[in-house]
């Protein structure tokens, strides 16, 4: 039932996906954070596909997020990496982006 | 409300399970819309019930969906299939499986929240029209919630969501063993939900014994005890779940034969029909023997006798009993007479019981021997070995199965008559046997020690075996001891020979006091002839005096005429 990579996201080279609960406290503070970080580490990426999983709760079971907010990352070879959190431990998130 | 809801009292609604022993547990299921935390250590069966519950579902038409955080969604369905109701939920479009795993590879910053759970769930649970759901290994979600208070809020707000939408859900979670039932990393959840199923698991004698207890059911009646749980390919039991309606059993007036025409008549007729008989006694006092004179005569009656042996085979019991001129294999052949054997070593207490509650449910027998029931204690977990027995005797009971139960006893003392006495106390009719020796002889006996309703002989019996049948015979007290065997047979012989003699000297005084009366009759005879013949004499004597009398008179007369001066002579 479940699929390890939503269709939509094979042909990308390197994807990064936030999944968000409408606009939740911590799904704001998430969204906040990332675009923080990411602009402070590589600010010529582009802008970051956000899914709103209340809107789309099909998008959980295709992608196997089951809680929000939470930060996807596929590269080219379809290795999957997720963090869960509003994404306050900048260490971690720093640590998770630098890949990219 | 559909129909399978069931309002209970206080207003709390139920869902049945589908599963009956825990229906009988929680009184007909569990809360209709809201959580029910079910714990447990790892391998108690926690998973289990949450399928099994859901294939109950599909099997009655209603939808679920079932999360894992822990398998895959090809583990549980392969777990699934080591039960009988486990290809449902492979093929039912009523049932989504989830897999929950991708989180446990995940990294974590922060908090999270669960709305997007509640979405997906409400997705799925309205695509399969669904009234369960099941959250598998909770915990592992939750433990990477850095604050435990938030994760108790969310679980909270998974009740709250489901009370609202009627949906009756399962969080299942680990704990590591000790008494507190709230698992790891969830402190402090016990208090909030109002449904806690425990599950457990200790060793009796290396072998596993689970538990089931209800920690808590807000609201309505349940059962507190803690259960004995057992687990085979139709999923999960709790053997001892059914109460005891001591309303139902019925008080039969009907007397049944046991076999053996003077042990009947030493019953006053038999045993009453449903009741129970304990036969105990050392082992060869022929126990078995008497068991199968009762199933033999119950399949005679036309009536479906079950015997379970503990000790030997069917075949065996078969050939043994036909030495004494108990023919089983008719009954056998004829599907009258059930023989099955188990061994008492091989399974738990609970696994016997369910056994032989499966065999009373299947063949229906109007009769029952359990040879020995005193197996049973051998059986691992036998600290519930009386438990099981006596709720054995209470289906028989309710059931109006007559029943008869022998024990293997080590003591001479009825008494001590084994650890059964505690189980004698249940049955209605309680036979000793055992052995008397004297003279070199090893002579059975049987006695009644008590038979309810029945005012039966205290006399020790003796039992003889041959090869046609069974037979009591009267016992010789002599002195305080009771005689038996060579024996008997010996006093028996001297007695009859001193009736015998008793009986040939009564003739003799009767012939004798016969010719006595006949003598004394013929003098009686000769002495009447005698007095007659003197009576005679006597009134002939009377009459010559009398004429003689008469002449004498005349004479005188005569003799005064001539002397009359008026007459002749003149001499003056």
């Amino acid at each position: 039932m479940n699929k390890p990579l939503a269709d939509d996201n094979q042909q990308n080279e390197s994807s990064l996906v936030l999944f968000l609960a409408g606009d939740a406290p911590r799904s704001r503070r998430a969204h906040r954070n990332l675009s923080a970080a990411l602009a402070a580490t590589c600010p010529d990426l582009a802008p970051v596909h956000e899914i709103d999983l209340l809107r789309e709760p099909q998008q959980a079971i295709d992608f196997g997020i089951f809680a929000t907010p939470a930060l996807l990352h596929i590269d080219a070879e379809g290795n999957r990496r997720l963090l869960y959190g509003d994404l306050s431990d900048e260490g971690r998130l720093t640590d998770f982006i630098s890949v990219l | 409300m559909s129909d399978t809801e069931i309002a209970a009292e206080q207003g709390l609604v139920k869902r049945p399970t589908g599963i009956h022993d825990l229906d009988t547990v929680t009184h007909d299921g569990l809360p209709a819309g809201g959580a029910t935390l079910v714990i447990g250590e790892p391998g108690c069966g926690k998973t289990i019930i949450g399928l099994q519950i859901l294939a109950s579902a599909l099997e009655r038409g209603e939808g679920g969906v079932f999360m894992s955080f822990e398998e895959s969604r090809a583990q549980i369905l392969r777990n699934a299939d080591a039960f009988c109701w486990g290809p449902q939920l492979r093929e039912s479009s009523r049932c989504e499986i989830i897999d929950g795993q991708p989180m446990r590879r995940a990294e974590f910053s922060g908090a999270f929240d669960i709305e997007s759970l509640i979405a997906m769930l409400d997705l799925c649970v309205k695509r399969v029209a669904g009234t369960w759901i099941v959250l598998d290994g909770i915990d592992q979600l939750l433990r990477r919630q850095p604050d435990s208070q938030v994760a108790i809020d969310q679980i909270a707000q998974i009740n709250d969501w489901c009370i609202d939408n009627g949906y009756s859900l399962i969080l299942t979670g680990k704990h590591s063993g000790n008494d507190r039932p709230q698992p790891d990393h969830l402190t402090g959840i016990e208090f909030m939900l109002s449904t806690i199923l425990v599950l457990s698991s200790i060793l009796v004698d290396k072998r596993l014994n689970r538990r089931f207890r209800i920690a808590k059911y807000r609201g309505t009646r349940h059962n507190p005890d803690e259960l004995a749980m057992l687990i085979d390919s139709a999923g999960i039991h709790l053997p001892y779940a059914d109460t005891f309606n001591a309303e139902a059993v019925p008080a039969a007036g009907k007397r049944l034969g046991t076999g053996i025409q003077r042990l009947d008549k030493l019953l006053g007729g038999g045993v009453y029909s449903g009741s129970i008989t304990l036969i105990s006694g050392k082992p060869g006092t022929s126990k078995t023997t008497l068991g199968a004179a009762f199933v033999a005569a119950a399949a005679r009656r036309g009536e479906r006798a079950l015997l379970i042996s503990f000790d030997e085979f069917a075949r065996q019991i078969v050939r043994n009993v036909a030495t004494v001129g108990i023919d089983l294999q008719t009954p056998i052949d004829s599907g009258l007479l059930k023989v099955v054997a188990r061994a008492s070593w091989d399974g738990l207490v609970e696994e016997h019981y369910m056994a032989l509650l499966g065999l009373l449910d299947d063949f229906k027998p109007d009769c029952l021997v359990i040879d020995p029931a005193s197996a049973l204690l051998k059986s691992s977990g036998a600290e519930d070995a009386f438990l099981a027995l006596e709720r054995l005797i209470a289906v028989t009971r309710t059931r109006g199965i007559t029943t008869m139960l022998t024990s293997l006893s080590e003591s001479e003392e009825p008494s001590s008559e084994s650890s059964l006495s505690h189980a004698s106390t249940l049955a209605d009719t309680w036979i000793v046997l055992n052995y008397q020796i004297n003279l070199g002889e090893r002579n059975r006996s049987l006695s009644v020690v008590k038979s309810r309703g029945t005012g039966h002989s205290n006399q020790v019996r003796e039992m003889l075996l041959s090869h046609e049948g069974i037979d009591l015979a009267d016992t010789y007290p002599f002195g305080s001891e009771v005689l038996m065997g060579t024996a008997r047979l010996q006093k028996e012989s001297e007695e009859a020979a001193a009736r015998k003699h008793r009986a040939q000297e009564r003739l003799r005084q009767q012939q004798r006091l016969e010719r006595e009366i006949s003598k004394t009759r013929t003098m009686i005879q000769h002495g009447q002839e005698e007095l007659q013949r003197l009576q005679e004499e006597l009134s002939f004597e009377h009459h010559d005096q009398t004429a003689s009398d008469q002449e004498t008179d005349l004479h005188d007369n005569s003799i005064l005429r001539h002397r009359d001066p008026g007459q002749g002579g003149l001499d003056q």
